[in-house]
């Protein structure tokens, strides 16, 4: 069943004074319990149709379809994690993971208990009441993560949100992330510059081109989970994935530079 | 536990410390008036101050001058946190509006409390309420705009999770907005209250007739300078106390909790 669609996405960007056409007609079928990888050259519009889809940026022209219904606002039906975390500093770590609960109007008792289940499931119980300041930046992520799944959404958006970790605890999370994956059967897109990110994790990896973007390329991969980093079979998905990116990310440089 | 330890010893160092400079000041103030530069009415002696201190305070002028100063203060002082918030917010709500007042902001926070006090007189006349005016318009405009800036600097991702997880209207207002804009509105609130600490004081020293600023001016006019000087150390003393004890530890607790002071 097709969870969400992406119909001829649309955007512009102002760009000291000149109109740069960041995503330029995007279409994008996610059925559901998918893992759809987005790749593509920094600065390609990927993380743009991300915040079209979560409803925080609107196109110019095209629709988002959720089960069938347009969408144009933010929903908790597509929570968000991002690169940062963007964790509330003035909340503990569980008031961060039921904020989304508490604007939902659920009980205390019940958001206490629903997010000190993904608390458990992040392996994050003991850090229930510390502060995100007093957090690893991975565990920073783990708390969004278990925040974002909280909410039950329909479809779970992640933007670049390993990018910023050291590559041990990348490496631990990327294994973590497919097993609740497996657990939660969560629709999931995630956004990232990291080729071998999106081998390990997609079932689905859609190259996007340079700006004004679109999707270049959609490579499936059928492969057991859960892969693992120094997993030798997977490299020829990278040289595939690779092959398509190069051109667009010498495209990306030359305009920068220009 | 041995950190305990070290925080008690570095109290007591810096009170050690504060007391050596205080000592230091009176001994320095006692050669002068020795030493005979200034006549005596224009200079008295800290033993003169200190009786002058006694007399003022068990005759009650003291407490009951501060303890009308105080009350004028925080009386006013509510007013123009009420007020200074409510527009920061509207400032906020309507774009162009907020934009144009900010424009203004400069010639408004510079604005010397002083310079109201003849435009109150006229307006409203010598009363509790023409003073309380002074400090309102004096401390109002702080408040104002480190509302509008402290809100408008908020990071755009806490509004854009905050939005994401389906909070908006006024619970998004009240649940990230207030408290991503908190540790900067302290800063703001302690600007605020220093600027109506000036002002009150300067008003009472012209229109009064009760308040610590109206025993300064009696001094004058009496050529007292015991009591001059009694009254200025009261206000010094009572601005540190209130900022020190009062707004730097509320400051320094939120900072705190906030993770702002975290430099590991």
């Amino acid at each position: 069943m097709t969870k969400l669609q992406a119909k001829n996405i649309v955007k512009h960007f102002d760009h000291n004074g000149n109109s740069v056409v960041a995503l330029d007609g995007v279409n994008l079928n996610v059925e559901e319990g998918d893992f759809v990888c987005i790749v593509g050259p920094s600065g390609c519009g990927k993380s743009t149709f991300l915040n079209i889809v979560a409803g925080l940026e609107k196109p110019d022209s095209g629709e988002i379809l959720l089960n069938g219904k347009p969408i144009s606002d933010p929903g908790p039906d597509r929570t968000m994690v991002f690169q940062e975390g963007a964790l509330f500093p003035w909340l503990k770590v569980i008031d961060n993971v039921e904020f989304g609960l508490k604007m939902a109007g659920i009980p205390t008792d019940e958001r206490r208990e629903i997010s000190q289940r993904y608390l458990d499931m992040m392996q994050l119980t003991k850090f229930a009441d510390s502060y995100t300041y007093q957090l690893s930046t991975g565990m920073k992520q783990r708390v969004a993560i278990a925040r974002a799944l909280a909410m039950d959404p329909e479809i779970l958006l992640m933007d670049e949100p390993f990018a910023a970790l050291d590559s041990q605890t990348r490496d631990l999370l990327l294994v973590e992330l497919q097993l609740i994956w497996e657990r939660t059967k969560k629709t999931i897109i995630f956004v990232t510059h990291n080729i071998s990110e999106s081998v390990i994790l997609g079932n689905k990896v859609e190259v996007f081109k340079n700006r004004p973007s679109k999707i270049k390329k959609e490579i499936i991969i059928d492969y057991r989970r859960p892969r693992l980093a120094e997993d030798e079979n997977l490299q020829q998905y990278y040289h595939q994935i690779l092959d398509e990116l190069k051109s667009e990310v010498i495209a990306r440089t030359k305009d920068e530079i220009q | 536990m041995n950190d305990t330890i070290k925080k008690h010893k570095r109290n007591f160092d810096d009170a050690a410390n504060a007391a050596l400079f205080i000592a230091a000041f009176i001994g320095v103030w006692q050669l002068v008036f020795t030493l005979g530069i200034f006549p005596k009415i224009s200079l008295p002696s800290p033993t003169m101050v200190t009786e002058t201190f006694v007399k003022i305070i068990f005759n009650g002028t003291l407490f009951w001058g501060v303890g009308v100063t105080l009350g004028r203060l925080l009386a006013a002082f509510a007013v123009s946190i009420t007020l200074g918030t409510l527009v920061g917010f509207t400032m906020i709500k309507f774009k162009s509006f907020g934009k144009t007042l900010n424009s203004f902001s400069a010639g408004l926070l510079a604005f010397p409390s002083i310079a109201w006090v003849p435009f109150s007189i006229l307006l409203i006349g010598f009363n509790e309420f023409g003073i309380m005016f002074v400090v309102v318009m004096s401390s109002v405009f702080s408040i104002m705009i480190s509302t509008y800036s402290s809100i408008r600097n908020i990071p755009p991702i806490y509004l854009d999770a905050a939005k994401n997880m389906g909070a908006k209207g006024f619970s998004l207002f009240r649940h990230v907005t207030i408290p991503a804009a908190t540790p900067s509105l302290i800063i703001g609130l302690r600007q605020a209250w220093s600027f109506a600490w000036h002002a009150v004081i300067g008003a009472e020293i012209l229109m009064s007739i009760v308040g610590l600023g109206h025993i300064l001016s009696v001094g004058r006019e009496f050529l007292d300078m015991s009591q001059v000087i009694a009254s200025m150390i009261t206000i010094f003393t009572i601005g540190l106390l209130v900022d020190r004890f009062l707004l730097h530890k509320l400051e320094d607790k939120i900072r705190a909790k906030w993770g702002l002071d975290n430099h590991r």
